[in-house]
């Protein structure tokens, strides 16, 4: 059992957000896949005293908007997994919900749940940060949006203040001659939480140089980020396994360099080069360019 | 507070404290204990029921959200005397150690042969890979599928 809480369920945001604004404390929750387990945890560990059930809003619509992506926060990982527009226009979130937990999970856990727990293993956040992801948030008095690479300040925390709910997810897609990557590295194929995550978008040019590149990885460093240090070295260059190498060192020297050396340090320091080739990898072979023969 | 929904089939009106689990309505307040409460956040699989046709886990959802909507448990799924097709292969194939399981492959399965009626085999590892059962090593549960799958296909 869970202990003694108040349920709200609402049909109107801005029934919801009044919630929010009031002086009772509240926590919104969709799925519920973290914020139950939590709850349960301790005899009442948000110090909340009423849970708000977002799945009401109609926070699920996936469209596309002047070449934007636009995701509602209350969309499943099996809605987003499915979904045509986003299959085709950010095919590393496709990859990324579809290896999240189990189907049973996936019905129920959203896309802006795994945002706001900001786990630093979640597993859509690699993927949508090379979309260079917004974050929509509404309260009562404002509405921001807040680059889903601001959003996240630690583990576990994120800008959200006590009034404001996240309603929707920006994404913005690449050209189709980019070539992708993702890898997951877990303990076991499934209802595994990430160990490490790493992803790539990748365009190489006429002359078969890598002309944009975009490196994201999870559980490498506190906060999940784009490696810019790798991205920086790998513009210009051709792709081969030196290179990919190269890189994969470079993003092992910044994991050090932001975490210091920890006990898991041995293994994630190999780790880490390995995968970022992989991905790298996986994404020029992806990579579309008929001028190449 | 109140809440209505369909529970196999049935209309049910019931009254639930805020913070109930949906696996506690079922099994302490209905007394359904066919549904099993194994690991309690999710990764187990032994509490899954069908949500509107779908796998859930019974032990991360609230039963106030599931007003309004379709919930199928394991005792629902036999029509009348007759067992479901995907009960009678977990039988026949004897599929079933301890059972504890057992219940939320079935549910599992069901879906995922509604969905898929002639699953790949890693179509079906994928369908059934929020279940875990520690006796059977799998191999009779992979076997109980496909032989759902035929049993549905011969009674249609």
């Amino acid at each position: 059992m869970i202990p003694e809480i108040e349920y709200i369920k609402e049909t109107e945001l801005d029934l919801a957000l009044q919630h929010l604004a009031s002086d009772k404390k509240v926590i919104p929750f969709a799925g519920g896949t973290d914020v139950l387990i939590e709850l349960r945890k301790s005899k009442n560990p948000f110090d909340r005293k009423a849970l708000l059930d977002v799945k009401g809003l109609g926070l699920n619509d996936i469209y596309i908007h002047s070449d934007t992506v636009i995701i509602g926060a209350a969309s499943t990982h099996t809605e987003v997994e499915d979904n045509e527009i986003i299959k085709s226009k950010l095919p590393v979130l496709t990859k990324a919900s579809s290896l999240i937990g189990s189907k049973q999970i996936r019905n129920r856990g959203t896309i802006g749940g795994n945002i706001i727990n900001a786990s630093p293993c979640a597993d859509t956040v690699p993927a949508l940060l090379l979309y260079d992801a917004q974050i929509v948030i509404r309260s009562l008095s404002e509405d921001r949006t807040v680059p889903l690479s601001e959003f996240i300040t630690s583990p576990y925390e994120t800008v959200l203040q006590k009034d404001e709910l996240v309603t929707e997810i920006r994404a913005f897609p690449v050209a189709e001659d980019y070539g992708w990557g993702y890898y997951k590295l877990g303990r076991r194929g499934a209802v595994n939480i990430s160990r490490m995550t790493v992803a790539a978008l990748m365009k190489v040019d006429g002359e078969g140089k890598i002309n944009e590149i975009r490196v994201s990885a999870g559980s490498v460093f506190p906060i999940t980020s784009r490696i810019s240090d790798v991205e920086k070295m790998l513009v210009g260059e051709k792709p081969k396994a030196e290179i990919f190498r190269r890189a994969g060192e470079i993003a092992a020297e910044k994991m050090i360099e932001t975490s210091g050396r920890r006990w898991s340090t041995p293994y994630k320091e190999s780790v880490v080069k390995e995968l970022i080739v992989r991905v790298l990898n996986e994404a020029y072979s992806r990579c579309k360019n008929d001028d190449l023969s | 507070m109140k809440i209505k929904f369909i529970l196999n089939g049935k209309k049910t009106v019931v009254d639930v404290p805020g913070g109930m689990r949906l696996i506690d309505l079922l099994r302490e307040k209905l007394n359904l204990t066919g549904t099993r409460e194994g690991c309690g956040k999710g990764e187990c699989g032994a509490c899954t029921v069908l949500l509107d046709g779908k796998p859930v886990n019974s032990c991360l959802i609230l039963a106030a959200q599931v007003d309004g909507r379709d919930i199928l448990t394991i005792e629902g799924l036999q029509k009348g005397d007759s067992l479901d097709p995907v009960q009678r292969a977990y039988i026949d194939t004897a599929a079933v150690q301890c059972g504890f399981c057992t219940s939320g492959f079935i549910l599992a399965t069901k879906s995922l042969l509604n969905e898929n009626p002639d699953p790949l085999d890693e179509e079906i590892k994928r369908g059934i890979a929020g279940n875990l059962c520690r006796c059977t090593g799998y191999a009779k549960i992979f076997d109980a599928v496909k032989t759902a799958a035929e049993y549905i296909k011969e009674e249609n």
